[in-house]
């Protein structure tokens, strides 16, 4: 960052001359802290109606996602206690 | 052909000799641990099995820059992480600059797309930011460089193939930053595009 942290935020060392793996890690804390899309989003500017039907659906999809899969895995646990034991 | 990368850097060889090209100081430690080991005398001159694996551990383990306090005993040709030379990417989504400074700012080396006679849209290809990755790297080794940190700006398609045509003239990359600009709300940006 400019001025602030230079050299210590976002900075990946290169392990081994691997520059391939620096990138890819790079990007992926790059992409789980939302700076690559928050740079893309910026790119052209986002009215504030458009901007507040973006995070709705984005709430409602992030819902969406948790719930399924919690299904998901609930509903693909195969060993479990026999419900009817003793019936 | 990117799987050509040529690996500038030698392979975890004990460096015995005190003027080699990749004199690894005693790297035994983590970032946040202080041990005494590290900062006795013994600097360049270590045996072949304690190098080996102290290096080992100190790369597994090291993502994270070296923080600018008096910790660091990590040295690329001699220097220190934050003496080292800049590489400065910044690629647009129509250009690639390429630009080498040295770690008090004084420029080196400048190149862009434009410059290696690429015109228009071939500029905004990957391949034009690898040649001219590859051209700065060729001006920077005669003018003495070896190690280079690289800073990024900007999502641009050169973005990585910049960094690869770095390593493919040359260069030997330690570290990369990414100093895209993201504001917090500053300037209004242009308006939505509708294809």
């Amino acid at each position: 960052m400019s001025r602030h942290l230079r050299f210590i935020a976002r900075t990946v060392m290169v392990q081994n001359g691997n520059v391939d793996e620096a990138y890819k890690i790079l990007n992926r804390i790059l992409t789980h802290d939302g700076v690559i899309d928050a740079v893309k989003r910026k790119r052209y500017y986002e009215k504030p109606c458009r901007e507040r039907q973006r995070k709705n659906f984005e709430n409602c999809r992030r819902i969406y996602h948790s719930e399924m899969a919690r299904k998901i895995t609930f509903i693909s646990v195969t060993n479990r206690e026999d419900p009817w034991l003793g019936c | 052909d990117h799987e050509g990368i040529v690996c500038q850097l030698l392979p975890t060889i004990p460096c015995s000799k005190s003027n080699g090209p990749f004199t690894l100081k005693c790297s035994c430690e983590s970032i946040g641990l202080q041990r005494t080991l590290c900062t006795s005398a013994v600097r360049r001159q270590e045996t072949a099995a304690s190098t080996t694996s102290s290096a080992k551990t100190s790369r597994d383990s090291s993502i994270f820059p070296p923080i600018i306090g008096e910790e660091s005993s990590l040295r690329w040709g001699g220097k220190k992480f934050e003496e080292l030379p800049i590489a400065h990417v910044k690629a647009t989504y129509n250009n690639t600059h390429i630009q080498l400074t040295e770690s008090t700012g004084q420029s080196m080396v400048r190149t862009s797309c434009g410059t290696e006679g690429f015109k228009n849209i071939k500029k905004s290809t990957p391949i034009a930011a690898q040649t001219a990755g590859i051209s700065a790297a060729a001006k920077a080794t005669a003018k003495g460089v070896k190690f280079v940190r690289v800073v990024v700006k900007g999502l641009g398609p050169g973005r990585l193939s910049a960094i690869k045509g770095l390593t493919m003239g040359g260069l030997e990359v330690i570290s990369i930053t990414d100093n895209t600009p993201v504001p917090h709300n500053g300037c209004r940006p242009r308006k939505a595009r509708r294809t």
